[in-house]
């Protein structure tokens, strides 16, 4: 049996130790990554949107189990019950230094950068027993871990010299419009406020305030029963009513936000307006159609898809290249349809779990 | 977590199992029911909560653990009194903490790291699930199956007339049929004996107990006996639904539950006692009296005398002579609810404590009155002899 993971960023590096934790030999995994840090881009992308704490729990971390997770390794290490306390009360946040230090630790203890051919796969092409990659191969399993396929920008501000994506590396004007209602936009309003700037929030719907990415039943059987029960173009829908920009409740966020607004350095406006800086906090584009690899897959097996999701099995694998011998599966963003939280670390273990149910079985 | 109802139900299971596998090794040692008992009513109440939760909780924050805890211990000690089930509290609330903890160990750290999908499963154990309802299963299907074999015999009388006396002597449920009659009274020799729907005429006493425990009398039927209708001595008894005819009996009681004090609480209810010297008589004994009437008694209808101790409640008494209830000699007695008409005075010999009352407390005894209608008697309470009568707190 060989493995393949396409993709060396987080979501394959959980679905590596995974495998490695539930008996596949890693000499039998060969992960095909241009990096060899898995947090290459999300490092780049917390940095610049100067993001100090994880949006997760305790449980976002890259191991195959939920538990132990951070506030149980952070209170071994401080000899404190407070992040215990605070993970049961659904209050911790681990900071991104603590998660980026977990990850390089993992990594060099699992034997990682050991397993990665440095190289960015173009083409999956199913054959009898499995799969090929850009020739490479045979592999019985592969997991796609392809990740997000670039940033979304707004149409309109494509050309405009002031515009910035917020995962891009950027300093911050003395007037700032921010476009965006979720976890960037916000971090980016604080970052701005704090950096001295008058800030415009542009949105074209109110942020949906809650913990996580998604409503919590949805990262388990309970609320997953009935989102796979839909069809496909209803299941598409809620999808993306699922997957509305949204960014937690608390004064943390709330307080400086009115502060602002009291001296009139904080205001909500429908567009864009003559501010010397747009920050575009717009996420990432969405859609297989936007990742090459995926848009080939699709196109070369005429996979079914809907709305820009590729149609998933429930264990995220994709069923028209999926039988006794072989496994497609899909983790990350690109597997959604399947968990509407994958592009999360609790849908990349997820993924991880499903795919290696499925390498251990045949 | 975000349990799903078998998650839940799997998660609970696997978590009482400690507790469960603790209870029956007790069981074993002591050679007692109640640990099984209560750890019967630990899975029951649980089981029953985790139902009641899962609409209300689509997520389950971990620090939800205490309040339900709280709340579950409450559901468990109130389901283990209302059940009678004599489990030390100590021990009780050793085997609820014990499941408690386990739940939160397997919740938020055994299960996840054994099941890597424990989490997005919802709780849900798989396979295990399915082994982890066998194994908490099987103690109870052990259990009941110890409990069934152990049950006494069932005996059928036949139809027709059964010459007696009859003697009782090994553990049985005797259980009459339609038509079917003990002819010269039932004798009880043994423990853990049931009589059911019997039907007895004659004999010194009708049903004779005497030191025998856990004995049931249920649905009997006494006439004709020449002493006692139901005679028990040393021992507490459960008697309910009976008929004692009496009538044409000048010394004997209807029921006469004598010496019990000791060995628990005995249950007189439901009875229907026509005719003796005295209807149901508790002498020494304690336990309760209630929902019985009697009436056309020659001494009282209703006594609980010397250092007698309990309840008369709801029971109907009506043409008795000369005293409808009597509470004597040191005893204590709740009086409650009772209806008494019609007694007749029978005080022509100078005795004033028979002037037809409803209710006499005689030497030093002490009665605890509820609402109680003596109104339709020659005289209502008659207080003698340093006995006292106190208003009872519901």
């Amino acid at each position: 049996m060989r493995v393949a993971i396409v993709g060396g960023g987080l979501a394959g590096f959980v679905g590596y130790l995974t495998l490695v934790r539930g008996g596949v030999e890693p000499d039998a995994i060969t992960v095909f990554s241009p990096e060899l840090d898995p947090a290459a881009a999300w490092r780049r992308r917390a940095a610049a949107i100067r993001q100090t704490h994880m949006r997760s729990e305790s449980d976002g971390h890259c191991l195959p189990t939920s538990f132990p997770g951070l506030a149980v390794r952070e209170a071994a290490r401080r000899r404190s019950l407070r992040p215990l306390v605070q993970s049961v009360c659904d209050r911790y946040h681990p900071t991104v230094g603590d998660f980026l230090e977990h990850v390089e630790a993992v990594g060099a203890s699992s034997g990682w950068s050991e397993r990665i051919a440095q190289t960015r796969v173009e083409r999956v092409h199913a054959v009898r027993d499995g799969f090929e990659l850009d020739g490479n191969g045979p592999f019985s399993h592969v997991l796609l871990a392809t990740g997000h396929p670039g940033h979304a920008l707004p149409a309109e501000l494509r050309d405009d010299p002031r515009a910035v994506h917020s995962y891009e590396p950027h300093s911050y004007g003395e007037s700032v419009c921010v476009v965006g209602a979720g976890l960037a936009a916000a971090t980016e309003w604080l970052n701005a406020l704090d950096a001295g700037a008058n800030v415009t929030s542009v949105r074209r719907r109110e942020p949906v305030r809650r913990p996580l990415n998604v409503p919590r039943p949805y990262l388990s059987k309970r609320g997953l029963r009935s989102f796979r029960r839909l069809e496909p173009a209803v299941r598409a829908a809620l999808l993306r009513e699922l997957l509305a920009p949204s960014y937690p409740a608390g004064t943390a966020w709330d307080a400086p936000l009115e502060r602002a607004r009291k001296e009139g350095r904080f205001r909500v406006e429908p567009s864009v307006n003559g501010a010397d800086q747009v920050i575009c906090a717009t996420g990432f584009l969405r859609g297989y159609e936007h990742d090459r690899l995926l848009a080939r897959l699709v196109a070369d097996h005429g996979l079914a898809t809907a709305d820009g999701w590729i149609v998933l099995d429930p264990d995220a694998t994709v069923p028209a290249l999926t039988d006794r011998r072989r496994t497609l599966a899909v983790c990350g963003a690109a597997g959604q349809y399947a968990y509407p939280a994958a592009d999360t670390l609790a849908g990349a273990r997820f993924a991880g779990h499903a795919f290696l149910r499925r390498c251990r079985t045949r | 977590m975000s349990y799903t109802l078998r998650g839940r139900l799997e998660s609970r299971l696997a978590a009482l199992l400690p507790p469960l596998l603790a209870a029956v090794a007790l069981a074993s040692v002591l050679g007692t029911w109640w640990p099984v008992e209560l750890a019967g009513v630990m899975v029951a109440a649980l089981l029953a909560l985790d139902l009641a939760y899962h609409p209300l909780l689509p997520y389950q924050p971990g620090w939800t653990a205490l309040p339900l805890g709280l709340v579950e211990f409450g559901a468990v000690m109130g389901a283990v009194l209302a059940l009678g089930i004599g489990a030390p509290l100590d021990i009780a609330l050793a085997l609820f903490a014990a499941g408690w903890l386990s739940a939160q160990v397997l919740g938020h750290g055994l299960l996840p790291v054994w099941r890597l999908s424990y989490a997005e499963d919802g709780g849900e154990l798989g396979r295990a699930g399915l082994l982890v309802l066998g194994a908490v299963a099987v103690p109870f299907a052990v259990a009941g199956a110890i409990w069934w074999s152990n049950l006494p015999p069932v005996v059928h009388l036949p139809a027709g007339i059964i010459r007696g006396p009859l003697v009782v002597d090994r553990r049985e449920h005797l259980v009459g049929s339609e038509g079917s009659v003990v002819l010269g009274g039932i004798v009880v020799r043994h423990s853990d004996v049931t009589i059911r729907n019997v039907r007895v005429v004659g004999g010194e006493n009708g049903i004779t107990v005497d030191g025998y425990r856990n004995v049931t009398l249920d649905r009997v039927s006494v006439r004709g006996a020449t002493l006692d209708g139901i005679h028990v001595r040393n021992t507490a008894i459960t008697i309910r639904g009976c008929a004692v005819d009496m009538r044409g009996a000048r010394f004997g009681q209807g029921i006469d539950i004598s010496f019990g004090a000791g060995y628990g609480e005995s249950l007189v209810q439901g009875c229907r006692i026509v005719g003796g010297q005295q209807g149901i008589l508790f002498d020494a004994s304690n336990g309760m009296l209630r929902d019985n009437h009697v009436e056309r008694t020659t001494l009282r209808a209703i006594s609980m005398d010397e250092m007698s101790m309990g309840g008369i409640e709801d029971n109907t008494v009506s043409r008795a002579n000369g005293v409808g209830i009597y509470c004597n000699d040191h005893s204590m007695c709740m009086v409650s609810g009772n209806s008494v008409t019609q007694t007749r005075a029978d005080s022509a010999g100078g005795n004033r404590t028979r002037a037809g009352y409803g209710l006499v407390v005689d030497y030093e005894a002490e009665a605890e009155l509820g609402e109680n209608d003596f109104a339709r008697n020659p005289a209502r309470v008659g207080i003698f002899l340093g006995a006292q009568i106190a208003r009872l707190e519901e």
